[in-house]
């Protein structure tokens, strides 16, 4: 049988599964395996299952194992157990204390700052997963406990915690620089006003949502004076310690990105004990959710790389990619395949799997076109971004669910995205048609 | 006949354009009875799980990138140790002839379900460094470094502080000061740009990391037509040729790159080179004992080694590159 | 028995995680103060990780913490969504039994070749691949004693009890 015609099948049985309510690491991991059997067992022609227990097993082994086996992914626990951490500290709550004493007057005002918050935090963290699980362990209980429509609630802060991998550092925007030999640091560059032209659609969502829905954040009708402004800032004195230990230790060169969250983990637990705030055993309680919610995310990243693998054996991305080639596109048109593309993978996949998978067939096309990679970069780490919170696989959305537990189901959050999904659409054809906007600050270099 | 060929690397660079370059010939030579699917990228496999992954057949041949495989790489590693052997071309004709005409080696190799096709090389080791040069080896001391292998470990002696890091995140850590200097390869160091943050960039000429190459599953090779596995033998032969015409003129343009960015490019003098192999030597002992304790010779498979070294160093110097033929 | 095995291994993930923040930290320290580091410290990272992933693997299905897609089923009636649950439980018994032949493969030819990681100390390659197959099959025997039980009450006209073992997540 023709591996494509096992991945086009494959493809398939994922979505049904998927509508079956089968969790989507059983589903990836499932479909990937027995699809990489049988590509294996048919190659000959005949149905040969005994060779094809060796490598299925391998595969399968490799791709899910060293994805888990990994120092640089260390800082996704870590980043998980800060938030889990603070949250039990107060630092969090301090944060919101702030927020709320500052942005009250505007409607929203608490969403708004979540969004903000979250832009804030992704300039000091790289994967936007993390940003979700941080920022949405801070801002989503506070919003939910102050009467916030849950939908709000959730999906401001899954869509904002995609600005992690637009606003630099980003691990995205790495690897993208070394798989097309592009300077890193114009990458950064140029994910800067995009990341926050994505910020003000969100902020702008939020305030169009309210406007139109009052119910939806409610009103603030007091008064606040300006010594409670202060002193609610200053309480807030250990987020902006761990902040600071962050942007000054990154870009100071101090340490890594991943040894920037576990320095912070360690100065938050210090903090915690210091101001008598946090117990060893609400400390132990803390890293217990973190390992809980951390093997959930990593379940399913795990089953993706070897879907991504089985992906390649099938050839069908390479299918797709050859016959966009072949019909000698308009730019417009081959852009809009591309986006079509990524979106399309993006609701199933992960971002690094879909780059590993698109960007060896993606760049000589886009080259052929004389586009600028550097921009490039920038549309397709905007459409990744975009595809951890569309669905069905969102892994920024499951990452909220996770934090919120049973009181918000997964399709209210999703129904709350579509708001958002509407402003990337919009600051995705900007970013398309005027590459300036990536390339004027690395071009001012 | 269709074969999965598993890459770790991108597409794009000289190692690529070799590996394309051995896929088409191998086809040809077949008169057109194989054909090869490049899986790029680490699409089937990342670069730490090469060796199982081509020994189980989940990729039929494909790229083994023998740092990752201290044990099983035992002989091929014989590339990686610092024996003053910069020249990438010469480098490779001396380690695919070890490789290829060494019964130990190949049986090695059988015992793990592996065959040799050929060599390819990310040419001499060179060093980067910001806000810092070196000059001589007392240039090293307290530099915070990041290097790889028996190099690294010589750094160490030294007095260099050693960070663990890729070479894709070296930019970002000369920029940032997390480190003062990257060991690297010139084309690799200019295209992961990073001429934009070094200030040096000290040409060691002091070997290389070479044991890199193409290797097939050997169920897979002993069941192909003895015409089809000669095909692939042979364009593998042809690798180094190919790649050593390519990453030489990659390596001057780099440097040249370099130089056009304000980098200053130093050459080691000799005397403190000879410092940089003396301090290596026990890493060489080393790695006869490790070859040792694998049931090889050691001594002997280096002697051959080094004879091929300066046999094919000979070769250069009267009769010029392949490529160079006039 | 099961529980508190679960239990057992969440706690252990806990020290992982605690035990590669602070070894990441440590790593900081040394390197900043005293220009040294931590000997092999990526790998031992590395190691810790498997265990902070793998281990609460069946505290997490227990949990039903599983992420799944309900949008299309939410509207079905409660017995035909029970009937998926199973199903689900079923499919992941399939799904996870590669891996744990393949983890078994691993974990016995690591233990068997005494293959290591190439370092300052040679650390055993087998610790990680144990705790993973270890932490997979027990995921897998959970599954099991859920699908046993799921049909049990599926069986004797009864819902699925949706509700988490309580002991798992304690509040302080
Ligand atoms: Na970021
Ligand atoms: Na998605």
């Amino acid at each position: 049988m023709d591996p494509a015609l096992i991945g086009y099948g494959a493809f398939a049985s994922v979505i049904l599964l998927l509508a079956l309510r089968v969790p989507i690491a059983f589903t990836l991991a499932g479909v990937a395996s027995i699809g990489t059997f049988l590509i294996f067992a048919l190659r000959t022609g005949e149905f040969m299952p005994d060779r094809a227990i060796r490598p299925t097993t391998s595969l399968v082994f490799s791709n899910s194992f060293d994805l888990i086996h990994s120092y640089d992914l260390s800082m996704i626990p870590l980043f998980v157990a800060l938030g889990h951490i603070a949250y039990r500290a107060e630092i969090t709550t301090r944060i919101y204390h702030a927020a709320r004493v500052w942005l009250a007057p505007v409607p929203g005002g608490v969403a708004m700052a979540s969004v903000v918050g979250c832009g804030g935090f992704s300039a000091i963290t790289g994967s936007s997963i993390a940003c979700a699980s941080t920022m949405g362990r801070i801002c989503s209980p506070e919003m939910l406990r102050m009467g916030y429509d849950k939908r709000l609630a959730t999906a401001s802060v899954a869509a904002g915690g995609t600005l992690g991998s637009l606003i630099p550092p980003s691990v995205l925007f790495i690897i993208y620089g070394i798989f097309t030999e592009t300077s890193i640091s114009a990458l950064f560059l140029a994910g800067i006003l995009p990341g926050l032209l994505s910020l003000a659609g969100f902020v702008l969502v939020i305030l169009v949502w309210v406007l139109r829905d009052p119910a939806a954040a409610p009103r603030f009708d007091g008064t606040i004076s300006r010594s409670e402004k202060v002193q609610a800032a200053l309480a807030a004195w250990p987020a902006g310690l761990l902040f600071v230990i962050i942007v000054g230790g990154i870009y100071g060169g101090i340490f890594t990105a991943t040894e920037a969250a576990a320095v912070c983990v360690s100065a938050a637990v210090l903090i915690g004990f210091a101001q008598r705030k946090l117990t060893f055993r609400a400390l132990w309680n803390a890293i217990r959710e973190t390992c809980l919610q951390t093997t959930a995310i990593f379940l399913i990243a795990a089953a993706a790389k070897i879907f991504v693998a089985f992906t390649a054996l099938t050839g069908v991305a390479q299918d797709v990619v050859s016959a966009v080639q072949a019909a000698e596109l308009s730019p417009v048109l081959l852009l809009a395949a591309i986006a079509a593309i990524y979106l399309v993978l993006g609701m199933f996949l992960d971002p690094i799997g879909i780059m590993v998978l698109t960007l060896p067939l993606m760049v000589p096309l886009v080259e052929t076109y004389g586009f600028d990679l550097i921009w490039f970069g920038v549309v397709v780490i905007k459409l990744l971004e975009i595809g951890l919170i569309t669905p069905p696989v969102g892994l920024n959305v499951f990452v909220i669910a996770g934090v919120v537990g049973r009181e918000v189901p997964i399709d209210r959050i999703f129904s709350g995205i579509l708001r958002f999904l509407s402003a990337d659409v919009i600051v995705l054809i900007l970013i398309m048609a005027f590459p300036v906007l990536s390339l004027l600050i690395p071009g001012s270099m | 006949q269709s074969l999965f060929v598993g890459e770790a690397g991108p597409n794009r660079g000289a190692r690529a354009d070799a590996l394309q370059w051995f896929a088409d010939t191998a086809t040809e030579l077949s008169d057109g009875a194989l054909s090869l699917d490049i899986q790029w990228g680490g699409a089937l496999f990342k670069a730490n799980a090469a060796v199982s992954g081509i020994a189980d057949g989940v990729a039929d041949l494909g790229t083994i990138i023998a740092v990752y495989f201290p044990q099983e790489m035992v002989a091929y590693n014989i590339a990686d140790l610092p024996l003053e052997n910069p020249d990438a071309w010469v480098g490779m004709k001396a380690t695919d002839e070890l490789m290829r005409n060494s019964d130990a080696i190949a049986e090695n190799l059988a015992q793990q379900n592996l065959v040799y096709l050929g060599t390819f090389t990310t040419s001499a080791v060179h060093i980067g460094c910001k806000g810092a040069a070196i000059r001589t080896v007392e240039d090293i001391a307290g530099l915070k470094v990041r290097g790889v292998g028996a190099y690294g470990d010589t750094f160490q002696e030294y007095g260099a502080n050693m960070v663990p890091m890729s070479i894709y995140d070296a930019y970002q850590g000369l920029d940032t000061g997390l480190i003062d200097c990257s060991q690297g390869y010139s084309y690799a160091t200019a295209a992961l740009k990073q001429q934009e943050v070094i200030d040096s960039y000290t040409l060691l000429n002091w070997g290389q990391v070479g044991a890199l190459g193409v290797f097939a599953n050997k169920q897979v090779f002993d069941g192909l037509d003895p015409a089809v596995q000669e095909a692939l033998l042979q364009a593998g032969e042809g690798m180094a040729d190919e790649l050593g015409r390519l990453i030489t003129a990659d390596n001057d343009a780099a440097i040249q790159t370099m130089k056009d960015a304000g980098v200053e490019v130093i050459e080691l003098p000799a005397e403190e080179r000879a410092k940089l192999v003396e301090t290596s030597k026990q890493f060489v002992d080393e790695w006869v004992e490790r070859a040792n304790a694998a049931g090889l010779d050691g001594a002997a498979l280096l002697d051959e080694y080094r004879g091929l070294i300066d046999k094919y160093t000979q070769v250069r110097d009267d009769q010029g590159y392949p490529w160079e033929d006039s | 028995m099961l529980l508190r095995l679960e239990r057992l291994l969440l706690d252990l993930a806990v020290l992982a995680v605690i035990g590669l923040g602070g070894l990441i930290t440590a790593t900081v320290l040394l390197r900043t103060l005293f220009n040294s580091g931590v000997p092999d410290a990526i790998v031992i990272v590395a190691e810790l990780m498997v265990a902070a992933i793998v281990l609460p693997a069946a505290a997490v299905t227990a949990n039903r913490a599983h992420i799944a897609v309900e949008v299309v089923t939410n509207r079905l009636p409660p017995r035909a969504q029970d009937g998926l649950i199973v199903f689900g439980t079923c499919f992941g018994l399939i799904a996870l039994a590669p891996l744990i032949y393949a983890g078994w493969r691993e974990a016995a030819s690591a233990l068997a070749d005494g293959g290591y990681f190439f370092g300052e100390l040679n650390l055993p390659r087998w610790p990680g691949r144990v705790i993973f197959l270890f932490g997979v099959s027990l995921c897998w025997l959970r599954l099991l004693v859920m699908l046993v039980r799921d049909v049990g009450h599926l069986r004797r006209g009864e819902r699925i009890p949706q509700d988490t073992p309580a002991h798992l997540v304690e509040e302080a």
